[in-house]
């Protein structure tokens, strides 16, 4: 008797599918025809499979506020492709990957194209289930050798195009394929026929894409709900040019601190700290950890900035950089560098979510809360014209802090936005004259031009250095058509070296550039990085003799620390109950 | 052996047998020119060379004075101290290997070439004696470069123009002037469909035909009339307004450097054809291993290191000539 009970898994819900899927949005140049592509693909799979292709998609291995990382570098996986395949590193997987400018997709096309390691893999149609389980497996693996054993024994059983695929998401980036998140939230809706702007609130709330896309494929979007320890994307300041504003009585103005943001989860003695980029950053600060516990709070969730104070004085953000690049606290950083968490809003309380409150609804309830407990909240100024602006921003530099923010009294918490809410009135930020030592292929709308640059600093007559340039940081050219045009022409004739989508230039063009601050980056060869670095203007009247020097950086860095700071004396920047 | 030099950016000679190989000047009696692309054809006009009928007709429409001597393939010329015979290449129309014997031994000079060989040339083929020293190009010498069949590749031109057409798109396809757009008009010419050419390429046609090769319903590009046709041209001409009055395009990117992604992101294209008139990594590495010369040299290529590094593995003595090369592919 012939038995037919082979078990046929539904024909989309391997993760060879999706790998195609992937390969077929990025051959794609129309963004609504991509997000087309993913949403006849969503439709089609079962619940647990929608949450993990979404994921992957969208997020990568693991979902964001997971907090859970493959923490393996590319090297690591460009070595083990090469024993793979046989061949040497150094003399053929080095100059392969030089010429594709990428680890994953030379891989992809050497086990290929590569007869040795052809005859080691099979494509097994792993499941989506399956898969995740092996990004779960790869997470647990604690030492380097575990990982690389897990990898090449999956590698065995993908195609290649699902290895490249595989790779790119372990690596929490871009799949290079052109589909932003917000272009995985419009597929969503168009997948389940749901409303796009309920979905994206539904992905604020939730932080999780992958479970964003069940509640919608469930017609249950209005569940997602604000959790405790699920950090919520944070509502930013928009900056304004100059300092004048209409109906400046509709704003009130806090000071814009010198620190870290950061959201703080409370029920109990569970507390977590989150940053701006939503990961888990309590292990840092200690102290603040201890200050909460011994303070008895309500279920509650505050908003507000970690910054180092001591002798009544709030300390430049450098010093806390320093003290969050140690692996291990001792006890001379604490002592050196303690900080304070000083609340300036309140989106969780007592079991109710508060971003649908007006600011001034919060800031009672924040006051009351601050009263109650003994904890630092933001002073809050009324203002009434702009000179009492122009008066607490000279106020704020005083105090060593940013500028302002200007927020307006009836506005909601617009988490996840940058919109004209709140608005930062910032100091003018610095120049200096650098070097454009390599161009990035824009992916973006100026598809295939130049405007992405690595910029560079003078270390000619440095003796630490054996080079003439080191970069100081990348940005993007926020210029006109003809000017990217332009200087696209000039980039060509400099081109020394291409690595696939870069290309390394002669030093020649020298580049003004303007940045808000300069930071601590030990894993850069200048030890620093330009925070936040726009063009201002091609100098074509500079040569690369006219290039700033890194002792010119460091020097504006040692004056930034040694600049004069106020106490807090009576008119200070936050209050303690 | 054969001493062979490296005449700066003018190819190379064989001075002892006072041969040049796609060599523009002065010190060789006897010069033969490969093809008629920009990088092997001679800088001095005043040069008297030997090369194929069809590498004549070419070069003298891109603007080649000086005198050129035909020579059949298989045709064998006996100078006072060697004997040089064309073999077909495989690269272009007219492309052909130079094999020089003499009593120090014999050379075979690839100039650019293709095995299988590409659509729209004379074929490939290899002189039935013993190769000494083998002078290859090695335009893709990485392991990443593997084309696909024949078949694959031609599968893919016609489907991108009829699902373009179809779509209501017109499909252009940027190629090489010479060579590589031919053999797009060789493979699209079976879907009956117009086509129209860049007046660069399609001044070289009419010797495609002569040679007996069809190439299909063509006409040369009318900014005017190019919509709804397939339409060839050169990747710079797009960029100064060949056919940017037709609102509905999709542009195909032909080329052997086309298999690298990053390529689609540079180029703004809707698509990448992997289709080169060279020979890939593999069939590079499996050539030298069937002739198994006493020394190959290999030229043209980004990275000499690579292919030396496999034909060491195989025990094949291996050198680097640094020539220049243009990126015509």
């Amino acid at each position: 008797m012939i038995e037919n009970t082979a078990i046929t898994r539904h024909s989309k819900s391997d993760f060879k599918s999706l790998a195609e899927l992937a390969q077929k949005i990025a051959f794609t140049r129309a963004n609504n025809a991509k997000i087309k592509l993913c949403a006849n693909y969503f439709r089609e799979l079962e619940r647990e499979d929608v949450r993990r292709a979404v994921q992957f998609l969208g997020e990568g291995a693991y979902s964001n506020i997971s907090g859970k990382r493959a923490s393996i570098g590319h090297k690591t996986v460009a070595v083990l492709a090469a024993e793979f395949c046989e061949i040497d590193y150094d003399l053929v997987f080095r100059p392969s990957k030089n010429a594709t400018g990428s680890t994953s997709e030379t891989i992809q096309r050497l086990l290929e194209n590569i007869p040795e390691a052809r005859a080691k893999w099979s494509a097994e149609n792993l499941s989506l289930e399956e898969t995740e389980a092996i990004f779960e497996k790869l997470y647990h693996s604690k030492s380097r050798a575990a990982k690389q054993t897990v990898l090449l024994e999956n590698w065995t059983k993908m195609t290649p195009l699902e290895v490249k695929f595989f790779i790119r998401m372990l690596g929490q980036g871009s799949l290079k394929i052109g589909l932003e998140s917000t272009s995985v939230v419009e597929a969503i809706a168009h997948a389940f026929n749901k409303n796009s702007e309920l979905v994206r609130f539904a992905y604020l709330i939730t932080g999780s894409i992958g479970e964003t896309a069940v509640l919608a494929k469930s017609d249950r979007l209005e569940d997602a709900q604000f959790k405790l320890f699920h950090p919520l994307s944070f509502m930013l300041a928009d900056s304004i040019e100059s300092k004048t504003l209409q109906h400046v009585e509709e704003f009130i103005a806090e000071e814009k601190f010198n620190g870290i943001r950061c959201q703080v989860h409370i029920s109990g003695n569970n507390i977590e700290f989150f940053t701006r980029d939503l990961n888990n950053t309590t292990s840092g600060f200690p102290e603040i950890l201890e200050f909460f516990k011994t303070r008895n709070l309500p279920d509650v969730v505050l908003d507000g900035e970690i910054c180092v104070f001591k002798n009544d004085t709030i300390l430049p953000v450098q010093l806390l950089q320093e003290r969050m690049s140690v692996k291990k606290l001792t006890a001379k950083m604490l002592a050196d560098f303690p900080v304070v968490f000083v609340s300036f809003d309140i989106i969780y309380h007592d079991g109710q979510s508060l971003f649908g409150d007006s600011l001034i609804e919060r800031r009672k309830k924040l006051e009351k809360l601050a009263k109650q407990y003994h904890l630092p909240i933001s002073s809050q100024k009324e203002i009434n014209s702009n000179a009492d602006v122009e008066q607490l921003f000279k106020q704020a530099l005083a105090h060593g802090n940013e500028g302002l923010v200007l927020k307006r009294k009836d506005s909601v918490y617009e988490y996840g936005q940058r919109r004209k809410s709140w608005l930062k009135v910032k100091k003018p930020s610095v120049s200096l004259d650098a070097v454009i030592l390599y161009a990035h292929a824009d992916t973006g709308k100026r598809n295939g031009t130049y405007s992405d640059f690595t910029l560079g600093i003078s270390v000619k007559d440095d003796d630490r250095y054996e080079e003439e340039f080191i970069p100081i940081g990348k940005t993007n050219c926020a210029f006109s058509d003809n000017k990217v045009a332009e200087l696209n022409k000039r980039i060509k004739e400099l081109v020394i070296d291409r690595f696939g989508p870069t290309l390394l230039l002669k030093p020649d063009l020298i580049v003004e550039l303007e940045f808000d601050d300069i930071r601590i980056n030990q894993r850069t060869k200048a030890k620093y990085t330009l925070h936040l670095p726009r063009f201002k203007t091609i100098r074509w009247d500079l040569s690369p003799s006219d290039v700033d020097t890194l002792k010119y950086v460091e020097r504006m860095f040692d004056e930034k620390l040694a600049q004069k700071r106020e106490r807090q004396g009576d008119n200070p920047s936050f209050v303690m109950y | 052996m054969i001493k062979i030099i490296k005449a700066g950016n003018h190819g190379i000679i064989l001075p002892e047998l006072s041969v040049g190989l796609d060599y523009s000047g002065t010190k060789a009696d006897h010069i033969f020119i490969s093809h008629a692309h920009a990088d092997h054809m001679p800088r001095n006009r005043k040069l008297t060379v030997y090369c194929t009928p069809p590498t004549t007709r070419f070069m003298k429409l891109r603007g080649f004075g000086g005198k050129m001597i035909e020579m059949k393939f298989g045709e064998t010329l006996e100078t006072d101290s060697a004997r040089i015979t064309l073999y077909p290449a495989g690269h272009i129309l007219g492309s052909a290997m130079t094999f020089v014997e003499s009593d120090l031994g014999s050379v075979l000079y690839t100039g650019d070439y293709r095995t299988p060989p590409a659509l729209a040339t004379e074929g490939f083929a290899l002189p039935n004696a013993p190769v000494d020293q083998f002078i290859t190009e090695a335009t893709f010498s990485l392991p990443i470069y593997k084309w696909k069949t024949e078949e694959e590749i031609s599968a893919q031109i016609r489907s991108f123009a009829s699902r373009s057409l179809y779509e209501g798109y017109t499909p252009i396809f940027t190629a090489y002037n010479l060579g590589k757009a031919q053999e797009l008009m060789f493979i699209l010419k079976e879907l009956n469909h117009p086509m129209q050419i860049h007046e660069g390429g399609f001044k070289l046609c009419g010797v495609y035909e002569e040679f007996g090769i069809r190439l299909g319903d063509y006409d040369t590009y009318q900014r005017e009339t190019c919509e709804g046709k397939i339409l060839i041209s050169p990747a710079s001409a797009l960029r100064s307004g060949f056919a940017d009055n037709v609102k509905k395009t999709r542009i195909a990117y032909c080329s052997g450097w086309a298999s690298n992604e990053s390529r689609q992101s540079r180029l703004t294209v809707d698509e990448l054809i992997p289709v080169s008139d060279h020979l890939d990594f593999f069939e590079l590495i499996d050539l030298c291993n069937r002739l198994r010369p006493k020394k190959v040299w290999v030229t043209h290529t980004p990275n000499p290191d690579v292919v030396q590094h496999y034909l060491n593995n195989l025990g094949i003595d291996s050198g680097f000539l640094d020539l220049e090369a243009i990126a015509n592919d």
